[in-house]
């Protein structure tokens, strides 16, 4: 326990740290803000910034089975088992992290049983939280999505990693006279917005185009200090380029990444190339690897571990994705609870090439009142 | 369509360290050069960069009036082999296309030495070069430049739909890159079963214009790879399938060839990693000093200021 509390006041010395540090802004260099595979499983925390060390900097193509990284204990984590005590796992954790995608709502549909689920939860003093790789809206638009089903969410409850991408420059102190590049949607430039930050780019570049003559420069805004990178469904060759060029010729320009999903559920009806794409082609062209901020990168759990004082061990993690919200969980040293409402089937749980194994598994959330129900 | 039928193997080289050469790079002399051209029965030339320039086109007459073979090869997707040979005629130089061995090209014989079934179809990201290679081929293009409008729709309800029968999919330099290009591809490969995924080429930038550098088809390729946690077959320069492909067509062993660029850790060492002859010029990227730098490992055979050179040795 004594760990676990040491853990969370480093988190919040090293996010303390970060923000109230001298006005002098130091870029850090690409070498030093180091990547993550997007596979791997690890995180540790320097007292000087929420640095997030990594294997090794080659392709960007992650590897299909989860790794452990260098100087984090390998785990053999038993099978899942089937959540068969719904009650045992309520009462043991103060705080429930749901993924959006697959586990609340599917496209624009919202799964059985979720409002009186989230109800009942609430009803016990369970915290809420609500964490989403999708940047294409802000915490806020969020909201109002939750508000359109009949969800009774706050958006100080939601954390998506357009937010993340906002937090993360803030706690590093990023400054204001330096502005950020955005390859990405609507919900990346509203955050920034809110944190105060200058952005250029986002999808009104979608439009820009380019013509490969002789004599054609295409010039760039040298005062900008970071590119960050997510989704988008406006991507053309003159967004990676102005992404490149600052990348590559601004003396220490972050590449920082929403995430690296490859692909996701944007309708109920199929997957789509994800934010992993995008990120994917930066690190083509740049020969980089990014700082990721969203999952399965432990950064917006150490966020909001620090924001709410709860420690690691009092939450859960449900999600549908083994690669990102499990694996986020058991980063950050949580519980997981896998669903199979969203991408992952119990055969790909239970396949002999998966080895990423959450503590428990159940069909869908509301299975918190079915399960409970048949234990009175 | 001549017949090249080889093992279907993954031509990805697994590491790139370089041949150690047992002495130094020789300055290429009278002596030295006449040693060279008995030695070799076909010149490779890269000619990414603007190294084909003055006394190049006698250069080449010479050559092949003693009987080598000359290949020019580049990791550019853009043009098909007919449109290089054109390219290159307005630049004052005879090539025959037979003599091109462009990316876009690599991707159709790639398709071919494996049997890529003819009802199959082929998805691509990339220039018409690509799509023109695979058509004289004989294979069905869909994608390309007429996909560079195409823009995807997301209601509930709307399928994004894609060809069923797509069995490759392959992925070059496109200054059109767009959503629904990834999208398609990403559905081919990732639900067609089977489905090859190709890279031309993974150059990270090139010198797409004379002032900057631009992103070059390693970009595109690594979008792909991002949502299709896949990799991709390549089949340009580094990659040995291209040699691969031209030992076979001249029947000739790597140790009779000679690979003429002007960078090191791509030409020279492709060269070295095949069991090349290697020549390095220093009218493109490496200077002399980087040559001699202590930190350069990598060590042509040869090394002059320009081709032509070659004639001028020889003093013909």
């Amino acid at each position: 326990m004594a760990t676990k509390a040491a853990v969370s006041v480093s988190v919040a010395a090293s996010i303390t740290a970060a923000s109230s540090s001298s006005s002098k802004f130091v870029i850090n260099t690409p070498h030093r803000f180091l990547c993550l595979k997007r596979l791997s499983s690890f995180s540790s925390f320097s007292a000087s910034a929420l640095a997030i060390k990594c294997t090794s900097i080659s392709n960007c193509s992650p590897n299909k089975s989860a790794r452990s990284m260098e100087g984090f204990t390998t785990r053999t984590r038993a099978s899942a088992q089937p959540l068969e005590n719904a009650s045992e796992l309520i009462a043991s954790v103060e705080t429930f992290i749901f993924d959006c995608d697959g586990v609340i709502w599917k496209g624009d549909k919202l799964i059985d049983g979720v409002p009186e689920t989230l109800d009942m939860l609430r009803s016990k003093g369970k915290r809420l939280v609500f964490v989403t790789n999708n940047s294409t809206k802000s915490r806020k638009q969020y909201g109002k999505k939750f508000e359109t089903l009949g969800l009774n969410v706050n958006e100080e409850e939601i954390f998506a990693s357009s937010f993340a991408a906002a937090a993360y420059l803030k706690s590093i102190n990023f400054p204001k006279d330096k502005k950020v590049y955005v390859i990405g949607e609507d919900g990346i430039l509203k955050e920034l917005e809110l944190a105060g930050f200058q952005y250029l780019g986002g999808p009104e570049d979608g439009g820009k185009k380019i013509e490969l003559k002789p004599g054609f420069l295409m010039e760039h805004d040298k005062d900008v200090g970071a590119v960050v990178v997510g989704f988008d469904r406006y991507f053309n060759y003159y967004k990676v380029q102005y992404g490149t060029l600052c990348i590559r010729e601004n003396p220490g320009c972050l590449f920082i990444a929403t995430n690296r999903d490859a692909v996701t559920h944007l309708t109920d009806a199929q997957e789509w190339a994800g934010g992993g794409s995008m990120v994917g082609a930066i690190c083509g062209s740049t020969q980089r690897e990014p700082l990721v901020v969203g999952k399965p990168s432990t950064f917006m759990m150490d966020y909001l571990a620090n924001k709410f004082g709860i420690l690691k061990s009092q939450i859960c993690m449900v999600g549908d994705r083994l690669d990102t919200d499990i694996l986020f969980g058991q980063n950050g040293g949580c519980k997981t609870l896998l669903v199979l409402s969203g991408v992952t089937s119990l055969s790909m749980l239970q396949s002999p090439s998966n080895s990423i194994q959450p503590d428990f598994y159940t069909n869908k959330i509301s299975d918190f009142l079915s399960i409970k129900a048949a234990t009175l | 369509m001549e017949q090249v039928s080889m093992e279907a193997t993954n031509p990805n080289p697994s590491s790139m360290s370089g041949v150690a050469a047992a002495s130094a790079a020789e300055l290429l002399c009278c002596a030295n050069a006449r040693a060279l051209l008995d030695s070799v029965d076909a010149f490779l030339f890269d000619c990414d960069g603007d190294k084909l320039i003055d006394g190049v086109p006698q250069t080449l007459d010479m050559l092949r009036s003693k009987g080598k073979k000359l290949v020019f090869v580049t990791n550019n997707s853009t043009k098909s082999r007919i449109q290089y040979a054109n390219k290159f005629q307005s630049l004052g130089l005879s090539v025959n296309q037979d003599e091109i061995f462009s990316s876009s090209f690599a991707a159709a014989m790639y398709l071919k030495v494996n049997q890529f079934p003819p009802h199959k179809k082929v998805y691509v990201i990339g220039g018409e070069g690509i799509v023109q290679e695979l058509q004289l081929a004989g294979f069905t293009a869909l994608g390309g430049p007429e996909d560079a409008e195409k823009r995807a729709q997301w209601k509930s309800n709307c399928l994004f739909e894609h060809d069923k029968y797509v069995g490759a999919v392959v992925v070059g330099l496109d200054p059109d890159i767009n959503y629904y290009k990834l999208q398609y591809a990403t559905l081919c490969i990732r639900e067609n079963p089977g489905c090859l995924f190709i890279a031309t080429n993974r150059d990270s930038v090139g010198h797409m214009t004379d002032l900057q550098e631009w992103p070059g088809a390693g970009c595109m390729v690594a979008a792909v790879c991002g949502s299709t946690e896949q990799e991709p077959i390549v089949v340009g320069k580094p990659s040995t399938f291209m040699m691969d492909f031209l030992l076979q067509k001249f029947n000739v062993s790597t140790s009779r060839m000679c690979m003429v660029g002007d960078r090191l850790d791509t030409d020279i060492l492709f060269g070295q990693n095949a069991g090349c002859k290697t020549l390095l010029v220093l009218s493109g990227v490496t200077t002399q000093s980087t040559l001699d730098d202590p930190s350069n490992s990598i060590k042509p055979d040869y090394y002059t200021n320009k081709v032509s050179d070659i004639l001028s040795l020889l003093g013909e």
